[in-house]
């Protein structure tokens, strides 16, 4: 096996509205606790990969790597990408070419600094064809599940119990999130105030089925495996870390019932982690909206194509913290998911990362789930624009790592 | 923002929908391309150009928009969704258009979804007053509801005639109306303007006369209420209707496109430019394409020239004047002009003003009159030997005072009455009253149309239809008729009559 490389620290700022800060204030702060918990100075560090998606319209910040050395006072390589898992793909690729031995990966937004925008500038993610023609950020999302709710001929009752299942999602990450001290709502929410925002907006999706717009920063330190060592005795390691891509334009893709490149990936991943999805027990999926988290245990392979709503209906009859899908149980969004936790794009990654890593090392707190058989592998699942880029990272604890 | 190279670009490909098609295994695209996916290399350069601008296509799936992006505010709500072409070989995503969906009303996708529509010329998009105005075909309306789907064939001709005339025709009236005082007006949806309105009934005149769009020479286009002081509409027409020849994607069209304007007869004016052009010794010109359309301007109630506001409309008519398979020959023409301002707007103003009953006597009646009865007189007629008279009308009582007093009875003048229809559509006035007399005359019957712009002055015209005027009329779905009496007519209110006057 191919050395894999180590996260030997990690750290994130509450996720919310952070009005009185910058967003170098928040990446300081992120990576300042990264660098802490593993217990590493900022000369130790041999290169940066950070990421944003929006600070050049934001925050008219157009060279970030400045922010970064200047913060560093380095002169080392940084370069900037779009989303944490992008950062954190080419970072792998750094170390496991053994260019570099120590690594901050970083990722930071600031969306509400220019709240009347942000949803127009949100549609750079997408075709711009699709812009010109009236689209709106969520727009895509219903449409994926009016194509969905075709593709597999959900109607009328089930139509209905579909709806509530999405609803169910939502309560569920609202209800993670109240452990999650950094996430930006820490408060439950029910199934009748999801159903009540549908209603009210007469929309086929809601307030509370989406993702909120939000500021924050996440950060680690990625280490070959022999640098690890000198820091700290149970490093995560980054097992697989693998993308693939979708065209721009969902409305030409020809599967638009879900997102292949989600399945790609993740067939590549574990692959290269040379697990099974039986051995994946924590999940961090990308729902930034729950119509995502549904197809996207789909698309990963969890369930069969089609039947997610069916079998995540089944679950939350009886709902124990985890979702029992065909012999498998899998925890996902453990932390809130990008509907609790929060969506500051840049940064979302980091969080998704900085969950399956305190999982899997016990240190999760109020959260730390104990399924039976112990908790060796985790993935998590980055979607870049809509279904247009798909990350999966599987992590994995010491006992995997060699 | 002005106006930049991507508007150009986005407009070029938006406005008309272009695609490519590969020629060996047929898979197609929206916007074009160089190769085909499938068949790599031997595709390249062999790529086929196509568009969908005269096709019809499925909506697929959509979605309520509730709260759209910032330069779609004005637009409210509407549908959103991917419409299908060519049975799936692409897919676009588009707008409903001429919907005005209303908040209180349940909306239930299901009955959107899997249903025929045809892509709209429109508005893309608010832009600063400034600014030039974007547009995009991406809007679209259902097949089987107020604009009906209609196949553009190119037909070849078959008949050279005598005398030049009118090829086709077509006319474009919005699906809106108010309803006040006892006559319906058309009101045009939020995202039309004249420039809209002109495409679309240029686009209808070249289904209806079956005309090679590549053989139109030339283009006028007459209106009062261009969005732009300066920039044509013409040009605009002439780019996506493709008139004249056009190199392989090279984006300039062979046609001289110009704009005119005189009030309510800037287009009437032009067409015996038309014929003259189609006529001229050694190289006339083929055909000529002539429109009038208006978003007839008027200040709000109460406000200085606020009276207008109880009658102006919105549409457009366009002809194709041609010598070839000519359904209606012109006879002859008489123009008369006085220096009379019953009807101005000073630069920079956003409305016209009018002389109140200035602008009856002295100027209307005066200068139609004189016209109709110069034309009779020279061409040696009696009313009783025309069929039909049409002039101006700027509300339904003018134009039957103006007839009775040329010694027209109802049924000559009738027929082209709309007035009450769509009321006052300024330059698209007196056409409109024209087409809709020519989308019932049999052959060989006589056809007066009087215009009038203030200003001030008649354009008078004799045309006598041809056994052709029969056999184009099953291209002509969208008839002047179908527009007035369609039970599909949306009726607004006041407050959304003004908003959607305003545009986006």
């Amino acid at each position: 096996m191919r050395e894999k490389p180590a996260i030997i620290g990690i750290g994130r700022t509450k996720f919310g509205e952070h009005y009185e800060l910058d967003p170098e204030d928040l990446i300081d702060e992120a990576g300042l606790m990264a660098l802490d918990s593993a217990g590493m100075e900022r000369k130790d560090l041999d290169a940066c990969y950070i990421s944003d998606y929006l600070l050049q319209v934001t925050n008219k910040i157009g060279l970030e790597e400045g922010f970064i050395s200047q913060l560093l006072e380095r002169n080392i390589p940084i370069e900037r990408m779009r989303s944490f898992s992008s950062a954190l793909l080419n970072a792998c690729n750094a170390i496991e070419s053994g260019r570099y031995d120590a690594v901050l990966v970083g990722g930071m937004e600031k969306m509400t600094d220019r709240w009347s925008k942000i949803r127009d500038n949100l549609m750079l993610l997408e075709d711009h064809w699709a812009y010109y023609a009236g689209g709106t950020p969520e727009t895509n999302h219903e449409l994926l599940l009016r194509e969905y709710m075709k593709s597999y001929g959900i109607r009328s009752d089930n139509q209905e119990k579909l709806m509530m299942t999405l609803a169910q999602i939502s309560v569920k990450n609202h209800r993670n999130a109240v452990k999650n001290e950094y996430a930006h709502f820490q408060r439950e929410i029910d199934v009748k105030r999801v159903l009540a925002a549908r209603a009210e907006e007469k929309r086929v999706l809601g307030l509370y089925d989406f993702a909120p717009i939000s500021d924050g920063a996440t950060a680690l330190i990625l280490a070959s495996p022999k640098r690890a060592k000198e820091y700290t005795d149970s490093p995560v390691y980054v097992l697989a870390t693998t993308l693939a891509t979708d065209y721009i334009s969902y409305s030409s893709r020809p599967y638009r019932a879900g997102f292949i490149a989600s399945k790609i990936s993740m067939e590549n991943a574990l692959k290269i982690a040379g697990i099974t999805l039986d051995d994946i027990k924590i999940l961090e999926v990308y729902d930034q909206s729950t119509v995502f988290e549904m197809i996207s245990l789909e698309d990963l392979g969890f369930i069969e194509k089609g039947k997610s709503w069916m079998e995540l209906h089944k679950n939350f009859e009886d709902f124990k913290g985890f979702y029992h899908l065909d012999s498998k149980e899998v925890y996902v969004n453990t932390d809130g998911g990008l509907k609790a936790d929060g969506n500051p794009l840049g940064a979302t990654g980091g969080a998704q990362v900085f969950e399956v890593v305190k999982q899997l090392k016990g240190e999760a707190g109020q959260r730390q789930i104990k399924p039976d058989g112990g908790l060796l592998f985790g993935c998590v699942q980055e979607i870049e624009g809509f279904g247009t880029k798909v990350y999966v990272h599987i992590l994995g604890g010491e006992k995997c790592g060699k | 923002m002005g106006s930049e190279p991507i508007e150009r670009r986005v407009s070029y490909v938006g406005d008309r929908l272009k695609g490519s098609r590969c020629p060996f295994c047929g898979k197609e695209y929206f916007r074009v391309r160089k190769y085909c996916g499938n068949c790599g290399r031997k595709s390249l350069g062999k790529m086929e150009d196509i568009d969908y601008f005269y096709e019809k296509g499925v909506l697929e799936t959509c979605t309520v928009v509730k709260e759209p992006t910032n330069r779609f505010a004005r637009l409210g709500s509407y549908i959103y969704g991917i419409v299908s072409f060519h049975n799936g070989k692409v897919r676009i995503p588009g707008r409903l258009t001429d919907i005005n969906l209303r908040n209180d009303e349940p909306i239930n996708l299901e009955d959107f979804e899997g249903r025929e529509v045809v892509p709209r010329f429109r508005r893309r998009y608010s832009v600063e007053k400034s600014d030039i105005i974007p547009t995009i075909s991406l809007a679209f309306t259902f097949a089987d509801e107020y604009y009906p789907y209609q196949e553009y064939e190119i037909i070849r001709p078959c008949k050279e005639y005598e005398m030049p005339g009118i090829v086709g025709y077509g006319v474009y009236v919005s699906r809106f109306r108010i309803k006040e005082g006892g006559i319906e007006r058309s009101v045009p949806f939020i995202d039309e303007d004249a420039i809209t309105a002109s495409v679309e009934s240029g686009k209808l005149a070249l289904i209806h006369s079956g005309v090679d769009h590549r053989l139109v020479d030339k283009i006028y286009v007459g209106s009062e209420s261009n969005p732009y002081a300066v920039n044509p509409i013409a040009s605009k027409v002439a780019q996506v209707l493709k008139l004249g020849e056009e190199e392989k994607a090279e984006g300039v069209q062979g046609v001289d496109a110009v704009d005119t304007e005189f009030a309510c007869k800037a287009a009437t004016s032009m067409f015996k430019d038309a014929m003259a052009l189609v006529c001229y010794p050694k190289n006339p010109m083929k055909y000529v394409m002539v429109i009038g359309a208006d978003n007839a301007q008027a200040a709000p109630r109460g406000e200085p020239g606020g009276e207008l506001d109880f009658f102006v409309g919105f549409g457009g008519a366009a002809f194709i004047f041609g010598k070839e398979d000519v359904i209606a020959e012109a006879e002859g023409w008489y123009s008369c002009t006085s220096d009379t301002p019953d009807f101005w707007r000073r630069d920079l103003e956003p409305y016209p003003q009018h002389g109140g009953r200035f602008t009856g006597e002295p100027a209307y009646f005066k200068h139609i009159i004189k016209a109709g009865r110069k034309l009779m007189e020279r061409m040696n007629l009696k009313p009783s030997d025309i069929d039909y008279f049409v002039c101006h009308q700027p509300n339904p009582a003018f134009p039957a005072r103006a007839a009775a007093i040329l010694g027209f009875k109802p049924e000559q003048y009738a027929p082209g009455l709309y007035a009450s229809k769509f009321g006052n559509t300024y330059s698209g006035s007196s056409p409109i009253g024209l087409a809709a007399i020519l989308d019932q005359a049999e052959p060989h019957r006589r056809v007066m149309i009087v215009s009038y712009g203030s200003g001030a002055g008649s354009d008078a015209y004799l045309f006598v239809t041809t056994s052709q005027i029969k056999d184009k009329r099953s291209r002509q779905k969208f008839t002047v008729r179908y527009q007035a009496e369609n039970k599909f007519l949306q009726y607004v209110d006041y407050a959304t009559y003004r908003k959607f006057k305003e545009g986006l």
